[in-house]
């Protein structure tokens, strides 16, 4: 009998074998298969939704925008060719590209981009992107409240979109049109697909067509042969959802993969390596990493000399050396560099221990402040690397015992949307389109939903509105960094470091261009693999 | 034996509604929220109404409780709240075949090497092959699987590149998963073997047979072993629910589509239909293993009546 279960067992081994591989992709894609791993499954790949870390780079693949970044963050021409601009800059002729098409092979007109982008703002689908992209267009709030349309963009024929904008709102109307997720996307595709269109098509006109999404498992991309900037020279982009950093770094050593984002904790061993020192590529990244103070529960942040102690106890160039080891740098301003119009040359709050010991003393509140609790956003290990740090310089500098509190990531972003359970919180903002307006306008508007310091500042909203409605960008821009540095000084948030992307490139890839938004490359359009 | 069958059937319908209320309430109840989570940080309170009502989150608690029975009833097992394009029962269906097929391999596996380890220590007890078998023993089972799956890696995929590091669909795509999720099962199996074994060497049965001059081949075959399966029976049905447990681990690491990854996701992303379902598939197996462990029983013990 017991050899009967043992023979049992083994026939089982043989069978299970014998059944064969389950669906999915082989190993050893074909050679000419680009293949760059995902963090996690993307919840989804309709581009106005798609703005999370997993779904973005996907969609980026896939659709246009009528104007994109280079590598530099300079605007390029995508969508259209080129765009005049009235003298009082509020209309914008685009003149578009008559050799764009969809991947269906219709295509690009001027009706498209229309229709897109009213799909965009809709009041229906409550697009977050519609908010950033054509919330400054004229007839906007009218076709929040029932209009048709969005009556300030006009198609007066194919290859003509005329875009009016609202006075008030017209502030880097340019840079929040290179947002990737304002793309023109093929209506067709979208009413033939209904609810859950994106699951098994695309509606885009971009360098990779949709091809298989085996969910939690794989997403294939095929090349667009009709892209309107020439065909990809490479077959496709194959891209495994690998969950675990250090996965994809195993993957990435035993040829499995082409590019990865490098884990910060293997960054100075990589770096060091003679072979793989060589395949690592750093670059600027737009994001800041910051400390928020709520005043909501806190209620010592109520006074601003006691926000500004805190920042000018937190020794970021310390942080920056001995934690990070100079790989991220630390931050004067809260806009990082990589946005037009960086700040260059502000110095910001200084390390100054005493002075912010004397600050307090003003305040009324030294000695007498209880035990600060910090929340770190659990999303990547960089929050807590950076928060250790600076409860030790509070306690040391200012005498406050600090709490530091860990949570996962659904439960954190809960209590930082509700504002009145966490103290202060770890956490960074990276950017989504390169302009000034997606830091300050977001994270420090009164009203923004995205302020979670509760920061309420009339002069500070007067500075952004005035950047908003201001005629040209050397104004805007000038008007920003007022804006800035009084935020700064003010200390809602106490920006702590710049970070920096690291990735790992195989030698045989070429081509390939990084940017410092979004997730750090451009389209792999041109990307070759020589092997 | 029908009628118990049946009986033990009928007993599961209780379980899986007792099991649904249990993660339907702490599922609700964990702070975090579904809407905020696929939202991110482009939530905004009213982005977050339109999809709660979409999701149908905004109604008491009781009625979405009812309105998903109600659906289980009808065997649908409703669409994903982070993916509303997703049918749940399309994720689970993918998924589960994966991960069956990986516990099974890992569980046969480790019933023909835990028996032979088990059945060769108890032969040759207080030898040096008895001594490194119980210290392979104990060292199966107190190393966790992240370890031995991370130098498994190590040795066999990168220092000497023989198998793939991770990922899924090719034949080699098993072997690591596999060993790493046998390891502690074999370790366990032959543990319970030995002893099993070992006592029945000592019956008076045993004795008899040899002194009748019975071969010792057949001594063991005929009458020890047939004798020491039951404890190992229920030992591979705890080892099969030590795989599908032990599969939240390998399946991360080693990248694999199954329902552990599905699971754990759902979690993460509080995805309250994906994550019951899961729930509800881990009870059915549950269920199922204990019911054949127990059928097995009288299969190899006549003398065991249900």
């Amino acid at each position: 009998m017991f050899l009967r279960v043992v023979a049992v067992g083994a026939m089982l081994l043989v069978a299970a074998v014998a059944a064969g591989p389950a669906p999915g992709p082989a190993n050893g894609q074909a050679p000419a298969m680009f293949r760059t791993p995902l963090n996690g499954e993307p919840p989804t790949l309709d581009p106005y939704f798609a703005v999370d870390s997993a779904s973005a780079p996907i969609v980026f693949l896939m659709y246009n925008t009528l104007v994109s970044l280079d590598s530099t963050g300079r605007l390029l021409p995508q969508g259209a060719k080129s765009w005049d601009v009235s003298p009082n800059g509020l209309i914008y002729t685009f003149h578009l590209r008559d050799d764009m098409y969809f991947h269906s092979g219709r295509k690009v007109t001027a009706a498209d981009w229309k229709w897109s982008f009213e799909r965009m703002g809709s009041p229906a689908l409550r697009s977050t992107v519609g908010s950033v992209v054509v919330a400054g267009i004229q007839g906007y709030d009218a076709y929040q409240n029932g209009a048709s349309g969005i009556a300030g963009i006009t198609a007066p024929n194919p290859t003509t979109l005329q875009i009016t904008l609202n006075p008030a709102r017209r502030g880097g109307f340019l840079n929040r049109l290179a947002y990737y997720a304002a793309v023109v996307v093929d209506k067709d595709a979208v009413q033939r697909g209904g609810n859950g269109w994106f699951a098994t098509q695309d509606a885009g006109s971009g360098p990779f067509v949709f091809k298989e999404w085996a969910h939690n498992d794989h997403l294939t991309l095929a090349s667009f042969p009709r892209y309107y900037a020439g065909a990809p020279r490479i077959a496709g982009v194959s891209v495994p959802i690998v969950t675990e950093s250090q996965t994809q770094l195993s993957e990435y050593l035993a040829n499995q993969l082409d590019f990865i984002q490098v884990p910060l904790g293997d960054y100075q061993r990589i770096s060091a390596d003679p072979t793989l020192g060589k395949q690592l590529l750093t670059y600027p990244r737009a994001q800041v990493l910051f400390l928020g103070l709520n005043p909501r529960v806190y209620t010592a942040f109520k006074d601003a000399r006691v926000r500004r102690a805190f920042a000018m106890a937190i020794d970021k160039v310390k942080i920056s050396k001995t934690v990070f080891f100079g790989f991220f740098t630390p931050a004067n301003s809260i806009v990082p560099p990589g946005i037009p119009g960086f700040y260059t040359g502000y110095k910001g709050l200084p390390y100054d221990p005493a002075g912010a010991r004397k600050l307090l003393d003003e305040a009324g509140v030294s000695g007498k402040l209880p035990t600060l609790s910090i929340a770190m956003n659990p999303f990547t290990p960089v929050s807590q690397m950076m928060a250790e740090p600076v409860a030790a310089m509070l306690k040391q500098n200012l005498g406050v015992d600090v709490q530091l509190q860990k949570t996962e990531f659904s439960n954190f972003i809960a209590n930082e949307n509700k504002r009145t359970v966490y103290q202060s919180f770890m956490t960074g903002w990276s950017a989504d389109y390169l302009d000034y307006s997606d830091y300050l306008d977001f994270l420090l508007y009164s009203t923004s939903p995205l302020n979670r310091q509760s920061y309420e500042s009339a002069d500070f909203d007067k500075l952004v509105d005035q950047a908003n409605a201001a005629p040209n960008d050397a104004q805007r821009i000038a008007i920003y960094h007022k804006a800035e540095a009084l935020a700064v000084t003010d200390a809602p948030m106490v920006p702590i470091l710049f970070s920096q992307f690291a990735y790992l490139k195989k030698p045989y890839v070429q081509g390939l261009q990084t940017t410092p938004a979004v997730n750090g490359w451009l389209p792999f359009s041109g990307v070759r693999i020589v092997k | 034996m029908a009628r118990y069958v049946v009986y033990r059937v009928g007993m599961a319908v209780p379980l899986f509604l007792g099991a649904a209320l249990l993660i339907f309430v702490a599922g609700h109840l964990a702070p975090g929220d579904p809407v905020q989570t696929v939202l991110g940080d482009h939530y905004t309170p009213a982005a977050g109404a339109v999809l709660r009502h979409q999701l149908g989150l905004d109604r008491p608690l009781p009625v979405q409780f009812a309105r998903y029975l109600g659906d289980l009833a009808r065997l649908n097992l409703g669409t994903s709240y982070v993916n509303p394009g997703l049918r749940v029962a399309d994720l689970v269906g993918h998924a589960l075949p994966i991960s069956l097929r990986l516990a099974g391999l890992a569980v046969a596996l480790a019933a023909v090497v835990g028996v032979l380890l088990g059945v060769g220590a108890a032969t040759a007890r207080r030898t040096i092959l008895d001594s490194l078998i119980q210290v392979g023993v104990v060292l199966g089972l107190s190393l966790p699987s992240f370890v031995t799956a991370a130098v498994l890696v190590y040795l066999f995929a990168l220092r000497w590149p023989l198998l793939p590091v991770a990922g899924w669909g090719a034949p080699a795509n098993y072997v690591l998963p596999v060993a790493v999720l046998a390891i502690s099962p074999v370790a366990f199996i032959a543990r319970i073997a030995r002893a099993s074994v070992g006592q029945a060497l000592l019956e008076d049965y045993v004795r008899t047979a040899r002194s009748k001059g019975l071969r010792a081949s057949r001594v063991l075959f005929r009458h020890v072993l047939r004798n020491a399966a039951l404890p190992v029976v229920t030992t591979i049905g705890l080892a099969f629910g030590n795989a599908i447990v032990g599969a939240f681990v390998v399946e991360v690491v080693f990248n694999i589509p199954g329902i552990a990854r599905v699971a754990i996701n759902a979690i993460l992303q509080r995805d309250y239909t994906v994550l019951q379902a899961t729930v509800l598939v881990y009870t059915a197996l549950f269920s199922l293993v204990n019911l054949m462990v127990d059928v097995s029983y009288a299969y190899l013990n006549p003398r065991i009546r249900y």
